[in-house]
């Protein structure tokens, strides 16, 4: 297959390269040689009659042929000849036929109108194209446009996206008049023949596409906006899945398109941001690279480069999602390509003003179920004595909450004014807030000035947003200041030039640090007990020994959470600027060359500070990063288009690029301190320990696609790409850096080629068959060196990753069949894909024996398939003429994964591990991408569980507990229109996977959740079964007396079965309320429009997900991993009211 | 037009021929290194080892051998023996990734012709195998650190054959040091690059290493110690003094930071100390405990091990804060561990060089002194304490081997290699102990090999017995 595929894009170049050499020879097109130096217009047209063999006709009363015209001597074909002698008379030239040119008078008529919505609104930068003349213009701010052209009858036609193509015929211009034509434009609920921008930004439309696509507008994006704008994709786009870090305010997420093929590593989707791929310098994720479970350091989420985009400039975002849409991105877009395009300039009046201000409060929405019955104590303690008193010994060092009952009792408790043992005894209650009462409000406020403006010439477009974030953390947040300009120039009627460019501030005082460590917060949050209040914490310096000692009452292993949020800090201050510059020229309306060098450059300055006397650094620590990434990238793209005939039009692309990647990071630790408080490297009690790290790569393409359409109803496109990528080089060769990749994509309009029944308004089918390679982008995995040993001069050791000098590009063969249809006059669509693909040859760092010397090797192994299907439904059950209008959108995705071969030395693969190795996300032949295995119960041939002494029996076995990744997901969206009012909500949920969580295991070791309160100090008996001697099972009777055992045994870390819950869920995920202010009003304040509107996200869950939110992600070593919830943040709940305004 | 094509033509040309140029380059990793030299191996090696060993120490032997008792009813518990099977991950990886670097060193050695470098990587190879085989039985020998060969899945090879194989590269490593210049000072963090005490600790090693086959072929091995301690002590020296120790003393300044000294104290002072360990001292007027206890209610006391589930006793006294970054706890092979050594073998009548009383006073006296105390008067004398010349041998092996149990506080595997060898020093045995209070004879090999070197592991399996912590490694089998 895939050389079919080859063959057929090498032929497919082959053509298109001859179709330059072949040129029809028309006479009016034919060179000559000709020059005038102040002849009349006469005498130059007999010239030119003899060269060209052709005869000119005019009329005199139209033509004054005695005035004198000037010509340089050049090669021009005759009727660019003409055209320059004649460039200051109103005349057109008309080849009658063969041998004939007539000069006509051109006494222009005008076309003008006023283009309009649904709502009576003006509609501006609407392309009105005038068929004939292939001439377009724009609609202006008021939605106004005019044209002029020769007397005549033409086909009027608009284009605009989100809206319904409008055809107008038989529209006749008379000389000297103006005609009027106001246009309606209808929303279209499922942009037909919307222009989609795809692969390298060519624009196409939808319907000669052969893969599926989804385009998001902006409002989409912004109607209900969250801290991280990708958060807007969820539940909108069939097929895609955010996994979110979870990792606080700056939280990264990364976006996976049709689930995993890739068995490790790069598996996101390619981002590109007006044309410039962001994901591998300012957007890659870029926690910090501990791992999550009680490290010295935690994983902390400085964001990427893709949060920082304001949707607010976004004008769309189309979500390529299989290999053959994102083909021609080669090797980077083996994962499917999210392509974001940024607003541009408009032409217009004036200058425009556009201003938004976006206020959010988050809520934290869900809680573990905390039990309020039993204070602090070990095992089942009826007495508390804060330190040894006369009622016994100490209970206080605990952290479990195994101990006495609230009976309304009184102990010896902690007195939290004299930050000692009280004097007297108090009472034993619960403080069922304490744990909330840490946490507040989060808020963030997002303000956006935008101007816009442009003539014929010139557009731009300038936006300006801060932001401003405080998050549910006390004293954690972020600021961000963006300025977006985009700007286009038209030199001449040739040439083009454009330009996009980014800049952002990003900057945080503190980022919480995430994970299982005792310098979470999360931590803390589990070791907090229901005896104790939180606000005896607040003061979190020992007396008289601030900055050196911390006050923490009972256990030492949490810090003190008041200390953790004010003084163990992770800084950051970002700048990035990413953008482009273009040039496009236009050789003929038929060939057009584009030049165009992109930028994505950042520079973090990032530090982490802790205190004297924390849990993992005693003597305080002061760690600094600057990070320095840039990738380069200069790419060229030559368009051609022809008309072969009336039915059959071809187009040719071919375009290269060159990129560079580097990625410095230069850290330095002071890991403790000589004064305490003081945060600077100076102040090292010892020597401070570099960490260089110094990346680069290079990738160079060339590609090109081919496509032909019949009838305007039938589509074909092939592509091939070629890709270098210095990452597989070794010293000795380059024989494995380069690969092609090929597609075939096919379209038809079914409902254009057949006459079919009228319910049916349209059908389209669609299929595709793509290769895509992909090398990594990891440099330096191709040959053998000696890594540094930290600490020891001049010390070297052997490295622990094996790299290999052999590795291939990995290859994925992906096949897609479609379909969209509409019926009931467009009132309801179905768009349904079908996918099928094989990855083979995966670059994969794979464990192996230590005892060969090293722990893991780069591999080509494995092959992964994934079959799904995507279903996106849309349908508009009422649209009322009083204007009432009810839309409905729906998703649908599932798919299925599975591992075909791995190596031949290995049927095992462990693709992630849990906390301190309990579980792994393992790979075996015949499994399945996420399969979860771990200690579980042991059980009897019936399912029951097996007891032994009245404790659960849970062996050492490796049992297969569950899949991490969900069988389906689905959503549904209304949307309701009344006049100025809308209303809309959306809904998504997720179906069959599940995820171990930590958090859950943790609070129930000890005691602290609702699930452990039955059988305390009666003990309890276990439903289940014992096993007897001669092997038969009888029902358990014992009586289990240690509940801290029992219920340990139970749900705690080791068990992992015990302690993976399903992740099913129902989101309430967004809703929104708005009004958009009538024009007639908003004159009156001078203002063009104005929308206001409330909104909330992820308002309601439903699930059994004992934590806090079923959707987690977890930071490990500086990748967003998923199936095991080490400690995840509170899930909020976002109100927020937003205002737009346009003067 | 044509123009156009050709010009086309040849800039895709031109292009894709230089499309890979300048890759091969670019592709060269900058933050490490191509070539490493022995002495930028051997330090983090050896401080790799010995940071490996110290966490085991406490976590597995310290359970097992009744230093420690990690309160708690819950599954896993060392000290009742109940050894996960992934406990034994931790040291099959640290270990062999070190022997990479040993052999790295051993042909660098070659290249640069050092006799000193190549027996240094020698006696490390030994030591390391040693502890590898002991711990787990066959293992991966001749085939293993291949990787860069493209051998991912060594073959196992027998214990049996592993040691005569150990005892050859001891052999030579003596040779080649005999002459041996000394290395770079800050290349050896036992030694300070001194040649002549690198020497003496590979043949107190080879010592050792005969002594634990001793009962498989006793002729053979009384006939080795023989030789290098009464027939030809001149070719072979051995440590002769405290300061000649093999130890990494942890000095608390980078890289030599001990392992402990980043510990939460929460974590270290967990498991509390076991009554064993804690009586034997206070019996004999131990100076050491001071350094090894802390006091709990102004007593030092220590708990039973091995009780059973349900009967878990209050935790009192603890190993001290201060052990954290003690330098000692990075022993290899100290000079009382050589002394008792010594009067083992002279007990059993294998030398008459020396006597068994002599050796064994000396060592207790300088397990003593090597922690900075002056023995006590009349320590020597003390009734648990005293020699008697004519105690039955299992009686003075059980004098020798307790004080050795004290001499091996903190090292690696020892007092369990030890105690599985000799029976000694006599532990109580808790109710709470499965089979009768059976001590562990191995570690499981780490479950991730039966995917990733299946085949092998099975075969090994085949040979030596079932993958439990009760089969015999070959040295224990009668």
């Amino acid at each position: 297959m895939n050389n079919t595929i080859r063959w057929l894009s090498y032929t497919a170049i082959l053509l298109w390269l001859s179709l330059f050499i072949s040129t029809a020879n028309a006479q009016t097109s034919q060179v000559i040689n000709f020059g005038a130096n102040s002849m009349t217009l006469k005498k130059a047209f007999n010239e030119l009659e003899k060269l060209s063999g052709m005869t000119i006709s005019y009329s005199n009363s139209q033509l004054d042929d005695q005035q004198k015209v000037s010509l340089p001597k050049a090669e021009r074909t005759v009727a660019e000849t003409l055209r320059l002698l004649l460039r200051n008379q109103s005349l057109t030239i008309k080849q009658t036929d063969a041998r004939n040119i007539l000069l006509i008078n051109s006494v222009k008529g005008k076309l003008t109108g006023k283009i309009t919505d649904q709502n009576a609104e003006p509609v501006p930068g609407v392309s009105v194209r005038i068929l004939e003349t292939a001439q377009t213009v724009q609609s202006d701010n008021d939605g106004n446009y005019h044209i002029s052209l020769d007397p005549g009858t033409y086909t009027i036609i608009t284009k605009y996206i989100s809206f319904d193509d409008t055809r107008t015929e038989k529209v006749k211009i008379t000389a000297n008049k103006s005609t009027a034509l106001n246009l309606h434009l209808q929303e279209s609920t499922n942009a037909l023949n919307e222009v989609v921008v795809t692969a390298l930004g060519i624009r196409r439309e939808e319907k000669a596409l052969g893969y599926s696509t989804k385009v998001l507008k902006t409002e989409q994006l912004t109607d209900a906006m969250s801290n991280n704008w990708t958060d807007a994709l969820s539940g909108k786009v069939a097929g895609l899945n955010l996994i979110r870090s979870n990792g606080g305010p700056a939280g990264s997420n990364k976006i996976i398109l049709r689930g995993e093929s890739n068995l490790t590593g790069e598996n996101d989707a390619l981002i590109v941001v007006d044309g410039v791929v962001i994901n591998h310098g300012s957007g890659r994720t870029t926690g910090s690279g501990s791992s999550a479970y009680l490290q010295s350091e935690s994983p902390i989420d400085f964001g990427s480069g893709l949060n920082d985009i304001n949707p607010d400039d976004i004008e769309n975002v189309t979500v390529l999602k299989g290999p053959g849409a994102a083909a021609l991105y080669g090797q980077r877009g083996a994962n499917g390509a999210i392509i974001i395009t940024t607003k541009s300039g408009k032409k217009r009046n004036g200058i425009g003003v556009t201003v938004n201000s976006n206020t959010a409060m988050e809520h934290i929405s869900r809680w573990p179920d905390y039990q309020f019955e039993y204070g602090q104590g070990s095992d089942g303690a009826n007495f508390y004595s804060f330190g040894v008193s006369e009622d016994g010994p100490s209970t206080r060092s605990t952290s479990s909450a195994w101990g006495p009952k609230f009976n309304g009792q009184s102990f010896f408790q902690y007195d939290p004014v004299t930050k000692t043992a009280g004097k007297e005894r108090t009472p034993w209650l619960p403080y069922k807030n304490s744990r909330k009462d840490f946490f507040q409000s989060g808020r963030t406020f997002t303000n956006s000035v935008t101007l816009d403006g442009g003539n014929d010439q010139t557009t731009f477009r300038l936006s300006l947003t801060n932001v401003d974030n405080k998050w549910i953390i006390p004293n954690t947040g972020y600021g961000r200041n963006t300025v977006a300009l985009s700007a286009t120039h038209k030199v001449n009627d040739k040439l083009q030039v454009a330009t996009k460019v980014n800049y952002t501030n990003k900057f945080s005082d503190n980022l919480p640090s995430t994970g299982y460590n005792n310098q979470s917060i999360m931590y803390w949050n589990m070791f907090w007990l229901p005896s104790a209040d939180g606000g005896w914490l607040k003061d979190y310096w020992a007396p008289g020994k601030e900055n050196v000692a911390q006050s923490y009452p009972f256990s030492s292993y949490p810090d003190n959470p008041y200390l953790i949020a004010q003084e163990m800090l992770n800084k950051s201050n970002r700048n990035a600027l990413t953008g482009n510059v273009q040039a496009t020229y236009n050789f003929s309306k038929n060939l057009s060359l584009m030049i165009r060098s992109a930028m994505d450059f950042s520079y973090d300055a990032r530090s982490q500070q802790r205190p004297f006397d924390t849990e993992k650094f005693k003597k305080g620590m002061f760690r600094t990063q600057n990070i320095f990434s840039q990738e380069i990238s200069n790419d060229f793209l030559i368009h051609y288009n022809k008309d072969l005939s009336k039915d059959v039009r071809i187009s040719v692309s071919a375009g290269g690029s060159m990129l560079k990647n580097t990625y410095n990071k230069d850290e330095l630790r002071a890991d403790s301190l000589t004064y305490p408080g003081i945060y600077s490297l100076a102040n090292s009690a010892g020597v401070l320990t570099p960490k260089p790290y110094r990346g680069k790569y290079g990738i160079n393409s060339f590609y090109g696609v081919a496509t032909a359409s019949y009838k305007d109803y039938l589509f074909i496109d092939i592509t091939g790409r070629n890709d270098w990528n210095s990452v597989l080089a070794t010293a000795n060769s380059t024989d494995n850096v380069s690969f092609f990749y090929p597609s075939v994509n096919l379209s038809g309009i079914v409902s254009e080629m057949f006459k079919l029944p009228k319910f049916i308004s349209y059908a389209k089918v669609r299929a595709s068959v793509a290769g895509v390679g992909s090398g990594q982008q990891t440099p330096y995995i191709t040959s053998f060196t000696y890594d540094v040993a930290d600490n020891f001069p001049g010390g070297l050791q052997n490295p622990a990753v094996l790299t290999n000098t052999n590795l291939k590009p990995l290859y994925t063969t992906s096949y897609e069949v479609g379909t969209d249809l509409r019926f009931l006059n467009n009132r309801l669509g179905i768009n349904i894909a079908l996918y099928k693909s094989d990855t083979k040859d995966q670059i994969l760092k794979t464990t192996v024996d230590r005892s060969s010397g090293v722990s893991y090797a780069y591999v080509n192994a494995g092959k992964v398939r994934n079959k799904g299907i995507e279903v996106e439904l849309n349908g508009t059950p009422i649209d009322q003429k009083d204007g009432f209008k009810w839309t409905v959108f729906g998703t649908f995705t599932a798919n299925r994964n599975k591992i075909i071969a791995l190596t031949d030395s290995l049927d095992n693969l462990i693709l992630q591990s849990g906390p301190a190795s309990r579980g792994a996300i393992v790979a075996k032949i015949g499994g399945s991408m996420g399969d979860l295995y771990g200690r579980g119960y042991k059980r009897a041939p019936d399912g029951q569980i097996v007891y032994n002494n009245g404790y659960p029996v849970i062996p050492d076995d490796q049992l297969y507990i569950g899949n991490t990744n969900p069988k389906w997901k689905a959503s549904l969206g209304n949307q309701f229109r009344y006049k100025n009012f809308g209303l809309s909500f959306l809904v998504d949920a997720q179906y069959g996977a599940v995820g171990y969580s930590l958090t859950a295991a943790v609070l129930a070791e000890q005691g602290k959740t609702v699930n452990t309160l039955p059988g305390r100090y009666n003990g309890i008996i276990g439903k289940g079964v014992v096993q007897n001697a001669d092997g038969s099972y009888s029902p358990n009777t014992t009586i289990a007396q240690d509940m801290t055992t029992y219920y340990t045994t139970h749900y705690g870390r080791d068990n992992i079965e015990g302690a993976t819950y399903s992740t099913d869920f129902i989101k309430l995920r967004e809703a929104r309320f708005d009004y958009t202010f009538k024009p007639k009003t908003l004159r009156k304040f001078g203002l063009q429009r104005a929308t206001i509107g409330i909104y909330g996200r992820d308002l309601m869950t439903i699930t059994k997900w004992p934590g806090f939110d079923p959707e987690f992600g977890t930071l490990n070593d500086g990748v967003i991993s998923q199936g095991f919830e080490l400690g995840q943040f509170p899930s909020t709940r976002t109100f927020g009211i937003n205002l737009n305004i346009g003067i | 037009m044509r123009l156009k094509n050709y010009t086309i033509g040849l800039f895709l040309c031109l292009a894709v021929t230089s499309c890979k140029k300048g890759f091969q380059e670019l592709n060269v990793n900058p933050n490490t290194s191509e070539k490493a030299l022995p002495q930028a191996l051997l330090a983090p090696a050896v401080t790799s080892i010995v940071t490996a060993n110290m966490s085991r120490s406490q976590r597995l032997t310290n359970e097992m051998m009744q230093v420690t008792v990690n309160i708690g009813d819950t599954d896993g518990k060392i000290f009742r023996y109940d050894i996960r099977k992934s406990e034994g991950d931790y040291l099959w990886n640290s270990w062999y990734q070190e022997l990479s670097n040993f052999n790295d060193i051993y042909k660098g050695a070659e290249q640069l012709g050092s006799n000193s470098f190549k027996g240094i990587a020698l006696i490390c190879q030994a030591y390391v195998f040693s502890l590898l085989t002991d711990t787990y039985g066959d293992i991966p020998y001749f085939n293993a650190t291949k990787a860069k060969e493209g051998v991912f899945m060594p073959e196992f090879d027998r214990q049996e054959v592993i040691y005569p194989e150990l005892f050859k590269k001891l052999e030579m490593a003596n040779e080649l040091l005999k002459t041996g210049t000394n290395i770079p000072s800050s290349s050896d963090p036992l030694y300070a690059g001194n040649a002549a005490n690198w020497r003496k600790f590979g043949n107190t090693l080879y010592l050792r290493l005969l002594l634990r086959v001793s009962a498989k072929s006793p002729a053979l091995a009384a006939t080795k110690i023989k030789e290098i301690v009464d027939v030809n002590s001149a070719n072979y020296p051995v440590i002769s003094s405290n300061a000649e120790s093999a130890a990494l003393k942890w000095s608390g300044t980078a890289p030599y930071v001990s392992p402990f000294a980043t510990w939460r104290p929460a974590d270290w002072y967990t498991p509390k100390l076991a009554d064993f360990f804690v009586n034997n001292l206070k019996e004999w007027g131990d100076p050491r405990i001071a350094k090894w206890a802390t006091v709990y209610n102004g007593k030092y006391e220590g708990i039973p091990s091995g009780y059973p589930v349900g009967q878990a006793p209050e935790g009192k006294s603890t190993l001290p804060v201060a052990l954290q970054s003690e330098p000692l706890l990075g022993n290899i092979l100290n000079y009382a561990e050589l002394q008792f050594l010594l009067a083992e073998a002279a007990a059993k009548g294998w030398i008459t060089t020396g006597t068994a009383k002599g050796y064994y006073e000396n060592g207790v006296t300088n397990g003593i002194t090597y922690w900075g105390y002056p023995v006590p008067a009349n320590y020597l004398l003390g009734a648990e304490v005293k020699w008697t010349d004519n105690l039955a041998l299992e009686d003075k092996l059980e004098l020798i081997h307790v004080q050795k149990y004290y001499s091996l506080f903190m090292t690696d595997m020892e007092q369990w290699f030890e105690y599985r060898r000799t029976g000694h020093p006599r532990l109580p045995k808790g109710l709470g102990l499965p089979n009768g209070g059976q001590m562990p004879s191995r570690l499981n090999y780490p479950v991730y090999l039966q995917s990733t070197n299946g085949a092998n592991y099975i075969a090994a399996v085949a040979i030596q017995g079932a993958d439990d912590l009760y089969t015999k490694v070959w040295w224990q089998k009668p």
